[in-house]
């Protein structure tokens, strides 16, 4: 896209944006990396610890990425090509692991499968799951959502055309699976195993649960750098996590440019059939009950009054977690969840709105500046923030927590609003600009009501994930400032299991209650503005 | 031929001198120069690419020409901002404030105008009439057809009164009901206002049917521009008689077949 006059004015925001990214993202990760041209600090790649838990973390990245892509495919299928009742209700329930920190899921395995676990305790059982089935299994939980939602979207916007065209043909489903659904799939799929790979490999609160003597590299980072204090160890096994990440960033930006070519000229006509559908229903509860069971077994040993000794339930807990400080926790992350989400949609939207629509070399630099993050793992930004910015007035403060969260996050709110905009006619500052309406103008009478839904969106994912996230705020956090997800470790460590499950609990309703106020007030926009029907 | 002036006895309402513009080091037009006369209904004709909308963006000041020059009314303004031109441009795609009613887009820009402010509702709602428009005004413009959106985003720059009325493709999209219906207003706005208008078209029948005068383009240049008559009875050279005359005449020789029966 040319410069035009249409675009003049934005350059000053073009430059701050620019500056922003620069000392936001590009310096603290320079900064860092820079550290592995001494080769003291390259000695950790030919330790023992290093190989050991790299082979780990690729053992446990693979099974679980089959596992939770094979599992994504098929509830997709499910939910896009059968004629099950309650596919609303199921797309939904898949996606609520979401919604809780990766230590929680790794917690309430411990509570369901652990040695005194309750479905251990209830069938007698005699299995270990500490190691290395219990970092898949959690890893499973932890993944298998974002797979899943990768996969359903493609899968509902396939069109049926070429299925009918096969069916006139006498082609039977076999040969139309292997021919067209796979081939379909195919960029989709390698998408989505990537991404898996690198959200497992990079995930440090599933394996800090239950890894037992099983060590990973994020938890092998985590050691060193919090734990001894060796950041030079952190920042080279760090610049080794950045390698799946930036891998997956490439086959995704690859992968997302052929994607938008897809359209949808006719939907599928789903005939109920008796098999196919009782088949849908068993696959749906199982995946369901397997992903949501860990989630009940947290909020059931939130109310009892002593796990795995005494199931009574009880209250008391909430009101013991309160006291060993849940409350301020607790509003620190809403805190931090909220302004990170009225920031973060605002820069998103407005580096949005000048990649998709004023275009230029500042606007190429800018997308490529947001879409970078995505290839950068918490755990890695983390550590960077914390050596860039140590003994500076921020570190310590709610305004580095800010920071970071908006740096961790912004790639896909930027995506979001990126499509978004890129969808609104191009010729609507143009208009204005004859009209003598500012560029400003336009922006926030036509183009913020034209696109709220997808900024209800983009505060969503902002929100939700400030609120789960451990992996970058665990390297920059005070006890002043520390956020709620970091306490379920903490009260873990305590053997205060009950008052750790409850944060659990809290956490998962906080993000409940928002997405359900969001989708209330979409419905309420919707439904009062006809013009938006 | 790149140059194309009014008779020195009528005086240029706008003019172009000399325009030349280059996207990504590749010139799409090369020193473009013509006039067009106060309350002139000028066609620019020419096939996709060939620089004409590019002509139209100068004009109004959504682009800077490398070189040459715009001039309104003897003063140049080359460098005034769009909404300094006394310009309105219709777009193709109408452009279009998709959360507001058909008023609330033709009455938005007069929300800005101190002077007229006050009486946006009624300015809105005249503009709006004469397009036959007044009974949709309440309705969201995305329930309307493309003709009436089209006939909306029309009003909108109508009712800020131009001077010049800058229409990019504007019947592209309609059917062919909706086409003639539009290009009789089109006509009906400028006998009745005296506003010059300056359209832009792929279509030869379109462009002759119109025009007061037609601009023939092709490849960043004006290869003729001339009342219509005289260009079928007179074209400049090989391209215009094969782009514009040969294809005039295909088009009548098909319709001719119908002639007979149709009497």
């Amino acid at each position: 896209m040319s410069r035009n006059n249409a675009s003049r004015g934005t350059r000053p925001l073009e430059a701050v944006l620019l500056l922003f990214f620069l000392f936001a993202v590009v310096l603290p990760l320079v900064g860092m990396f820079s550290r592995l041209a001494d080769p003291e600090v390259r000695e950790v790649f030919g330790t023992e610890a290093f190989a050991t838990a790299c082979t780990n973390s690729l053992a446990v990245a693979a099974v679980t990425t089959v596992i939770s892509v094979l599992a994504a495919l098929l509830m997709s299928w499910v939910l896009c090509r059968t004629a099950i009742r309650g596919k609303g209700v199921f797309a939904v329930l898949l996606t609520v692991p979401m919604l809780v920190p990766s230590l929680a899921h790794g917690m309430s395995l411990v509570y369901l499968l652990g040695s005194n676990g309750i479905l251990t305790n209830l069938l007698h059982g005699s299995w270990s799951i500490y190691g290395f089935p219990g970092i898949v299994m959690g890893s499973f939980l932890y993944s298998f959502p974002p797979a899943f939602l990768m996969l359903y979207d493609v899968m509902r916007y396939e069109d049926a055309t070429p299925y009918q065209a096969a069916d006139v043909l006498g082609i039977p489903k076999s040969s139309q699976f292997a021919r067209i659904t796979l081939p379909f799939l195919r960029r989709p799929l390698i998408s989505a195993v990537f991404a898996t790979f690198a959200l497992v490999i990079t995930d440090y609160g599933v394996p800090l649960m239950v890894g037992g003597k099983v060590t990973t590299l994020p938890v092998l980072m985590y050691q060193n750098a919090v734990g001894l204090l060796d950041f030079d160890t952190g920042a080279a096994i760090g610049f080794v996590l950045l390698i799946p990440a930036v891998i997956d960033f490439l086959v995704d930006v690859l992968a997302r440019d052929r994607a938008n070519a897809r359209y949808v000229s006719r939907g599928f006509d789903l005939k109920p059939s008796t098999a196919r559908d009782a088949l849908g229903y068993v696959a749906a509860v199982l995946v369901t009950v397997a992903l949501l069971l860990p989630i009940a077994t947290f909020c059931t040993v939130a109310f009892v009054t002593k796990y795995p000794l005494d199931l009574t339930p009880t209250l008391a807990n909430v009101g013991r977690a309160f006291t060993m400080g849940t409350g301020s926790y607790w509003a620190n992350s809403l805190f931090i969840a909220i302004v990170v989400s009225i920031l973060g949609t605002i820069l998103a939207y407005l580096v949005a709105y000048i990649t998709a629509r004023a275009g230029g070399v500042s606007a190429r630099l800018l997308h490529l500046a947001s879409v970078t993050t995505l290839a950068v793992p918490g755990i890695v930004l983390g550590l960077s923030f914390a050596l860039a910015f140590k003994g500076s007035p921020i570190y310590g403060t709610f305004f580095i927590l800010i920071l970071v969260n908006l740096v961790h996050f912004i790639a896909s709110p930027y995506l979001m609003a990126y499509n978004s905009l890129s969808k609104v006619n191009r010729n609507l500052e143009a208009v204005g600009q004859t009209m003598g309406v500012g560029r400003a103008r336009i922006v926030l009478d036509v183009l913020v009501p034209a696109t709220a839904d997808t900024i209800a969106e983009m505060f969503s994912f902002f929100f939700v994930n400030c609120m789960v996230t451990i992996s970058a705020v665990s390297f920059l956090s005070t006890t002043l400032d520390m956020p709620l997800a970091l306490l379920v470790t903490d009260l873990d460590a305590q053997r205060l299991v009950e008052c750790s499950a409850f944060v659990s609990v809290l956490i998962l309703v906080t993000n409940v209650v928002e997405k359900v106020a969001v989708a209330a007030l979409r419905r309420h926009r919707h439904a009062s503005t006809p013009v938006l029907q | 031929m790149t140059q194309q002036h009014a008779d020195s006895q009528t005086e240029a309402k706008l003019s172009a001198h000399g325009i030349t513009k280059s996207f990504d080091g590749r010139e799409v037009l090369h020193g473009v120069s013509f006039d067009v006369r106060g309350g002139e209904f000028l066609s620019i004709l020419g096939p996709s690419g060939c620089g004409k909308s590019t002509i139209l963006r100068i004009l109004i000041g959504l682009e800077q020409p490398d070189a040459g020059h715009v001039v309104l009314d003897g003063k140049d303004i080359t460098d005034a901002a769009p909404s300094k031109r006394h310009m309105g441009i219709v777009f193709q795609d109408y452009a279009l404030f998709e959360n507001m009613t058909a008023l609330e887009n033709v009455e938005y820009a007069l929300r800005f105008d101190p002077a007229r402010r006050e009486r946006r509702a009624q300015i809105a709602l005249d503009a709006l009439a004469s397009l036959g428009m007044g009974d949709y005004a309440n309705k969201p413009v995305t329930g309307l057809s493309g003709g009436q959106m089209q006939r909306v985003s029309i009003a909108r720059t109508l009712a800020l009164s131009p001077e010049v009325i800058l229409l990019d493709e504007p019947t592209s999209g309609l059917d062919a009901d909706a086409r003639l219906a539009l290009r009789s207003q089109l006509k009906d706005i400028q006998s009745d206002h005296g506003t010059t208008m300056i359209f832009i078209t792929h279509d030869q029948e379109e462009a002759f049917a119109l025009a007061d005068r037609v601009m023939v383009m092709g490849d960043g240049s004006i290869h003729q521009m001339d009342e219509p008559l005289r260009i079928v009875e007179n074209p400049a050279d090989d391209y215009v008689r094969d782009f514009v005359v040969a294809n005039l005449k295909t088009k009548y020789d098909s319709l001719a077949r119908f002639a007979s029966p149709l009497k």
